[in-house]
């Protein structure tokens, strides 16, 4: 009898594990899906969001694609509870699904923050594809948006808004924007860039309620109104919450999995169930360079926990190296990026600013190896790009590099040529995250 | 398969592959927007030629939240710029510094091969970079390390 898979979740982590199954496998499974949406890209709904692409560039598998692949999939439903004794998932409609093995990925939802008018019409979030549709419906030309968090998936979103038109208005608890994503010297460096492209910030702004504005009558339009612990009110036609956001495991009450920050995996990313897996910002997994037990939510990681899980799924008995910090966005033509442990208080800090250039370095240390970095630099130099890639390489691949340090540490602008010289070339050539080359995609054989 | 073998001792700096590269990549002859980029070395009397090693994980490939590169018919992880959103998540994940951003066009580049005639090789006036049937390896290591002491004399 063939293995029956289950997956549950059809985003990064979901998606990556079934095309692999089926990259690995020597004889035909059963593939089923649970998805509570139609699988797409989270991490392109910005572009969607700015109308640079079609509504159906998100989707990460057609229909067509999950019946090439023989996925059985129940789109539209959530898992609502897995007796991991009997090896049965069942669903919110009542459906049961008994599996071999299956892969927990169901992912994280929006927080906002807990105050009153928080729920409310026009105050949107930003995750789902249909709060992206519902945003592209509420913002207009000259509409005066209010983002409250300014953390990285705010930050996603920044460009997307003011190419529609709008004036953004971002307001944030901390005393300083991204407030994990960078320290607060590059964030002083990307402040004064926004403040500078007409963006409004607003730091140390507790929210404590938001209200509608009575409006003219017959208008169907809400306006806002926010109320702060202190300072004067804002007035917005769009309120957008980016105020974090929390893994889907309340279903998993009584599943009798360990779950700490997330749903603890050993180094093949089963639970502690053995044939119960998980992937992605559900999963508390390896961290690659101290091997620490870490939820990492990012993009990255639950493709290459995705990838592993599925071919574990398999047969194959894949140890996975561990997950790395990182992240990405772009502000109005400003690059900001960081890797590893980038505020890490036990690293040893080197860092460079040129104000004038909004560039910033830091490269932070454990002894002779770059354990975290933060870059922040103009898109349009190169050499903002070129550190981009060498700084996650150096930290990636943990060369040493006893040789540079006091170079680095009087030139962190000067990356390259230790990145060269250090042969982390060398050392990064043999690695591939499922020891073997990697296949294209779109090019899985499904096997017969 | 055919990679691009680069031998840097014999690369005089004319920064040709760039220009080549360059035009190939974005129709632009503009150094910057070159996909393989020379280095100078011990204030600049040497220098070397740098691009993808069109590595076996491909770590711009499976990173890619669309599924925008892929891999060509001369074996090279390739960016398909109708699918490519530009969302930069390649430029992270690939730990080489060889995957590009074109601000212009609001896509990720890199090196492909030129699709199996590379104009870097083609321009190369000396055979530093020449497109050959070997295995792909850190080629620039140890010319770089020797040719980095003298950056390296007197910082302390």
């Amino acid at each position: 009898m063939p293995a029956r898979h289950l997956i549950i979740g059809g985003g990064t982590a979901g998606m990556n594990a079934m095309r692999t199954i089926r990259e690995e496998e020597k004889e035909r499974s059963e593939l089923t899906l649970v998805s509570a949406e139609k699988p797409y890209s989270r991490m392109v709904l910005p572009y969607y969001l700015d109308r640079s692409i079609a509504e159906s560039h998100v989707f990460t598998a057609t229909a067509g694609v999950l019946a090439e692949w023989g996925v059985k999939a129940h789109l539209g439903r959530r898992a609502a509870s897995l007796d991991t004794k009997a090896n049965v998932c069942t669903l919110d409609d009542g459906t049961t699904i008994a599996y071999d093995d299956c892969l927990i990925a169901t992912g994280s939802s929006p927080v906002k923050a807990p105050v009153p008018g928080a729920d409310g019409r026009g105050v949107h979030s930003f995750w789902t594809l249909d709060e992206c549709r519902r945003l592209i419906a509420d913002t207009r030309p000259g509409s005066h948006v209010v983002m409250v968090g300014a953390g990285f998936i705010a930050f996603t979103i920044l460009n997307s808004i003011l190419a529609r038109g709008a004036t953004l208005t971002i307001v944030e608890i901390a005393p300083r924007i991204l407030p994990r994503m960078i320290d607060a010297t590059g964030a002083d460096v990307v402040e004064a860039w926004l403040r500078k492209h007409g963006v409004t910030i607003r730091t140390d702004a507790r929210l404590a309620h938001i209200e509608d504005v009575p409006g003219a009558r017959g208008s169907k339009t809400i306006r806002k109104r926010l109320r702060f612990a202190k300072g004067a009110d804002i007035v917005a036609d769009v309120v957008i919450m980016a105020t974090g956001i929390r893994a889907n495991l309340e279903w998993l009450k009584g599943a009798g999995l360990r779950i700490d920050q997330g749903i603890v995996v050993d180094d093949h990313l089963r639970s502690t169930v053995p044939n119960v897996y998980a992937a992605g910002d559900v999963a508390e997994g390896r961290e690659l360079i101290s091997g620490a037990s870490v939820v990492h939510a990012i993009e990255p990681t639950a493709q290459e926990h995705g990838r592993v899980v599925g071919a574990n799924m398999a047969g194959r008995q894949v140890p996975y190296r561990g997950s790395l910090s990182m992240n990405i966005v772009e502000v109005c033509h400003l690059d900001i990026a960081s890797f590893g442990a980038w505020d890490d208080p036990k690293a040893e800090a080197v860092t460079g600013v040129k104000s004038d250039r909004s560039a910033y370095r830091k490269l932070l240390w454990t002894g002779d190896r770059l354990t975290g970095a933060i870059i922040v630099g103009l898109s349009s130099a190169i050499w903002t790009t070129n550190d981009i890639g060498m700084l996650k390489g150096l930290v990636h691949s943990q060369v040493s590099l006893a040789r540079f340090k006091d170079y680095l540490r009087k030139n962190p602008f000067d990356i390259k040529p230790a990145y060269i010289a250090s042969k982390a070339t060398s050392k990064l050539l043999p690695q591939t995250v499922l020891g073997r080359p990697s296949k294209a995609p779109g090019t899985t054989p499904v096997a017969v | 398969m055919r990679i691009l073998k680069i031998m840097p001792e014999k690369c005089t700096g004319c920064l040709r592959c760039e220009i080549a590269c360059s035009y190939m990549q974005t129709g632009t002859f503009q150094p910057a927007k070159s996909v393989i980029r020379v280095s100078p070395f011990e204030g600049h009397t040497s220098y070397a030629p740098y691009t993808c090693p069109q590595c076996a994980e491909g770590w711009c490939m499976t990173a890619c939240p669309v599924g925008a590169i892929t891999i060509n018919a001369a074996g090279a992880k390739d960016v398909l710029d109708d699918t490519c959103v530009g969302c930069k998540l390649c430029t992270i994940a690939c730990p080489y510094g060889t995957m590009f951003y074109d601000p212009d066009t609001r896509k990720a580049f890199k090196c492909n091969l030129c699709g199996g005639d590379p104009a870097c090789a083609q321009a190369c006036p000396t055979a530093a970079i020449t497109y050959d049937d070997v295995p792909t390896v850190d080629w620039l290591g140890d010319f770089a390390a020797e040719r980095t002491t003298r950056l390296l004399a007197g910082v302390r």
